[in-house]
């Protein structure tokens, strides 16, 4: 992964958390991206849930990140097997499922399985900030 | 040069692995019944006699001898030469130059029925008049269920895309949806430029989906039929199995043989492509490798289309060709899917048959005839 701003506050500018967005399409990592940072968040991205599980076990960002906005129908390991994964693992950061296929038997198993919000494509910038705004007060911090 | 196996009018071979031919009939394969085949002439070559001819050749247990027409340029006389059915200049010699069962008169004449009633041969029936006019509007029944079959299954498995589909639309969608809002803030004249472009990519790729399917759902109309590029089309049918099924974990190996090319309708042929990918896919339950193959010969063209998925029980594998017969679950498969795939390959005077090992994968061959006109176009000389 790329280079990203590490802690709270670096260098003087704040932070409002840390974002990891797993998507395999890249437009909607560029999307989303540009939705979050504009809201001050640091934004990590993932093409597809193995990608994600690399992301998560690197470095600092076991510590640090703080929500995660995962897609469904990926390659490789899939939303449905990353999010089991993340919620096993990483029971502490908040998920948020973005989906392009609206799927209520899906979004009721997904939300049991401790997923906070479900969201569906398109969705607004307003709507997805609002979401992951509500996710960040569902964070627990890590231990350390 | 490829050896194949042909598929015989005798019925299944069965040996390991378990190979499967579709019949004609749709019964089960039983090399100890095989009927005697009914040796049948047809008098008058129009309308009538060309959609008897189409019929009855896709029946196994129906020898057609031959078909003569006053009219050296009837359209059954040509259909008859590329269906290497024998073709008489005189009703005569077609009704005495071999043993013969029937003899259909579709001329609508009632001159040659009196004719014919006296000169068959002993032990031959004569239809001919309303009786050969009720046949011809039942050959025409049949076709036009044919296609109603299989229009519905295609309606019917049009649910399974709803997820492919949905996914190809929103993440364009998205985009656009959350550059817009960007936009009406964005004060960087550059940014704006690439933000726009952006977005007529986006609606470029949600068009994309409509063209696919478009052509994918429409009606076959026989109208259609003519010269298909193999190649093409199976690249084609790619493209539209990826909204039923997830392609993404899926190899897939193609081995084309330059330029092949058969004839028949290019939207049915395209349905069955589709269809025998899906199934492929669907079988390998996302992870395995996609085989598309295609060759052509003097002998023939074959289609071959394997997966490296669970395979198909030998007991089932007598069944898979039959309408309604269906392993999924209620809601999830029509059963018509193979069933209409063997009547398009039928009609396209070509055999499908499936070999299939438990555990390892399937294939399905498809198999059409060599036709010397095609030859050329095939690559061969």
């Amino acid at each position: 992964m790329g280079e990203f701003k590490s802690g709270f506050f670096v260098g003087g500018e704040s932070c409002n958390g840390r974002v990891l967005i797993v998507d395999d399409e890249p437009d909607i990592r560029k999307v989303v991206r540009m939705t979050l940072q504009k809201a001050g968040y640091d934004v990590l991205e993932a093409e597809n849930g193995e990608k994600a599980i690399e992301v998560i076990n690197s470095g600092e960002n076991r510590l640090l990140l703080d929500v995660m906005i995962c897609d469904i129908r990926m390659p490789k390991v899939n939303g449905i097997e990353a999010i089991a994964y993340f919620r096993e693992n990483y029971p502490r950061v908040p998920l948020i499922v973005l989906t392009g296929f609206p799927d209520t038997d899906m979004a009721t198993s997904l939300l049991r399985q401790g997923v906070v919000d479900y969201l569906v494509k398109p969705v607004e910038g307003e709507i997805l900030k609002a979401a992951v705004g509500r996710a960040m007060e569902r964070r627990e911090l890590a231990p350390l | 040069m490829m050896d194949w196996p042909t598929a015989e009018k005798t019925g299944a071979a069965a040996s390991a692995p378990t190979i499967v031919h579709a019949n004609l009939e749709g019964e089960r394969d039983t090399s100890s019944a095989i009927p005697v085949p009914m040796k049948v002439a047809i008098v008058g070559a129009g309308r009538g006699g060309t959609a008897l001819l189409e019929v009855l050749h896709q029946i196994r247990t129906i020898d057609i001898v031959g078909i003569t027409d006053k009219d050296r340029s009837a359209p059954g006389l040509h259909r008859a030469h590329e269906l290497n059915v024998p073709v008489y200049g005189r009703t005569d010699d077609l009704l005495h130059d071999q043993p013969l069962t029937l003899v259909m008169d579709v001329t609508g004449d009632p001159a040659m029925e009196s004719a014919l009633r006296q000169q068959k041969p002993t032990g031959a029936d004569v239809i001919s008049g309303q009786a050969s006019r009720l046949f011809w509007l039942l050959v025409q029944h049949e076709s036009t269920l044919q296609t109603e079959l299989l229009q519905a299954e295609k309606m019917a498995g049009f649910g399974s895309f709803a997820a492919g589909i949905a996914h190809d639309m929103n993440n364009p969608l998205q985009l656009i949806l959350g550059m817009a809002e960007n936009l009406a803030e964005e004060t960087d004249l550059e940014a704006v430029h690439a933000q726009a472009l952006d977005i007529i990519d986006a609606v470029k790729r949600t068009t994309a989906i409509c063209r696919d399917l478009t052509s994918y759902s429409r009606r076959t109309s026989v109208r259609q039929d003519g010269l298909i590029q193999v190649n093409s089309k199976l690249d084609e049918a790619l493209k539209i199995a990826r909204y039923a099924v997830a392609l993404q974990d899926i190899e897939i190996r193609k081995h084309y043989h330059p330029d092949v090319v058969v004839k028949g309708n290019p939207d049915k042929l395209l349905h069955v492509f589709v269809n025998l990918i899906t199934n492929a896919v669907q079988g390998m339950e996302h992870h395995g490798i996609l085989t598309l193959e295609s060759t052509a010969t003097a002998g023939g063209t074959q289609v071959r289309v394997s997966d490296t998925g669970c395979g198909i029980a030998p007991e089932l594998l007598t069944r898979i060709f039959e309408p309604f017969y269906t392993t999924k679950p209620p809601g999830k498969g029509t059963g018509l899917g193979l069933y209409n795939i063997k009547n398009v390959i039928q009609h396209m005077h070509g055999t499908i048959e499936v070999e299939s090992h438990v555990g390892q994968g399937s294939t399905f061959t498809l198999t059409f005839p060599g036709d010397p006109s095609l030859a050329e176009e095939n690559g061969q000389s």
